[in-house]
């Protein structure tokens, strides 16, 4: 498959399960605290991602239980997800590190830009 | 579950009752989805609309509202699961089809204007014209009418049908679009050597401007990341 940027919130979904299994409620927790609270995901988008990655074979749910009467069901992060989630990490780190590194250079020609 | 010693207070409470009614909003809501998909999360969705709730809400919000009804219908239209390529050739035919409805309407809105600015060229051309010849001459005005009415109605119908397949990832829809395209270029292409660009621009304008939109349509569905869509399509329905 042909290497394409991710959506942020994709990215972000497969970044919160990076750090172990979460049910729904608990990624749109996550995914508001890794985005500094910029991102905060609705139910119907959340779910329509989650049923596409499932489908794509990026994460898989990993069990099932009920509390206080409601289902909770737990996502994990595939092998394949977790290279696809590295492939893209490497890409945005890539662009920003191109990025700082030309700012670097026109600030130290022109000081007076700093607060760039 | 309630003791026999106390009453159940948690059907008397205000606040129970406002959960009760925001959980019957938000059923209505998942109500929208695919039985296959509402079978497995409905439950899932439902509990984590409830615990994003905010407290003593009692119905969903307008933004959680369209944003389920979004995800519900481009799960109805498959499209949940295709690639940008593909969901933007579905909206490019959607668009073909309210295309040709607007024309459609319009011939249907000027069917009158065209029948008697026929009807006076003729009589201008020739005033002692008997009422037979009129007749027939109206008559197959009304007939081309008749057949490009129909013929609309049929064009919108196939374009929102093709949208639909695609959209689903059916590996016919491909072929058709594909077939399609190719007649419509002909169509196009015969129109303007009969010179409609000349006597009946508008016409040709509208025509040209459909064709183009499938075009770019069936372009995209022959980019490298709809392939794989319909490959794991197909194999996903074998």
């Amino acid at each position: 498959m042909t290497i394409r940027p991710m959506q942020e919130a994709t990215f972000l979904i497969l970044t919160a399960l990076a750090d172990g299994n979460q049910h729904g409620y608990g990624i749109i927790n996550d995914v508001a605290g890794i985005s500094g609270g910029r991102v905060r995901l609705r139910a119907g988008t959340l779910y329509t991602a989650l049923d596409r990655l499932r489908a794509d074979g990026l994460i898989d749910v990993d069990r099932e239980e009920v509390v206080d009467n409601r289902l909770r069901r737990y996502y994990r992060l595939t092998p394949e997800g977790g290279r696809r989630l590295a492939d893209e990490a490497a890409r945005l780190q890539a662009n920003a590190t191109a990025a700082m590194q030309r700012l670097k250079r026109v600030n130290v020609a022109k000081p007076a830009l700093g607060v760039i | 579950m309630s003791s026999t010693s106390s009453p159940d207070w948690a059907a008397l409470s205000p606040a129970a009752s406002s959960s009760a009614e925001l959980e019957r909003g938000y059923r209505r809501l998942i109500a929208f989805y695919p039985r296959s998909f509402r079978k497995q999360n409905a439950e899932e969705i439902l509990a984590v609309l409830l615990a994003t709730a905010h407290e003593g809400q009692r119905r969903p919000g307008f933004a959680e509202a369209a944003d389920l009804l979004r995800g519900a219908a481009r799960m109805r239209m498959g499209l949940s699961r295709a690639p940008r390529t593909v969901l933007n050739a579905v909206r490019l035919m959607y668009l073909g089809g309210v295309a040709h409805l607007a024309v459609l309407i319009t011939i249907l809105v000027t069917a009158g204007d065209v029948r008697s600015a026929v009807r006076s060229a003729v009589l201008q051309h020739d005033h002692a014209v008997s009422a037979v010849v009129l007749g027939k001459v109206l008559s197959t005005v009304s007939a081309a009418l008749i057949v490009n009415i129909v013929a609309g109605a049929l064009l919108t119908v196939a374009w929102l049908w093709l949208a639909y397949l695609t959209g689903t990832g059916s590996a016919w829809a491909r072929v058709l679009a594909l077939i399609a395209c190719g007649f419509s270029t002909m169509d196009v292409g015969i129109n303007m050597a009969q010179g409609d660009a000349t006597y009946a621009p508008a016409a040709m304008i509208a025509s040209g401007v459909v064709w183009a939109i499938g075009l770019a349509a069936v372009t995209l569905l022959m980019w490298k990341p709809s392939w794989a869509y319909f490959e794991r399509r197909t194999a996903a329905a074998e």
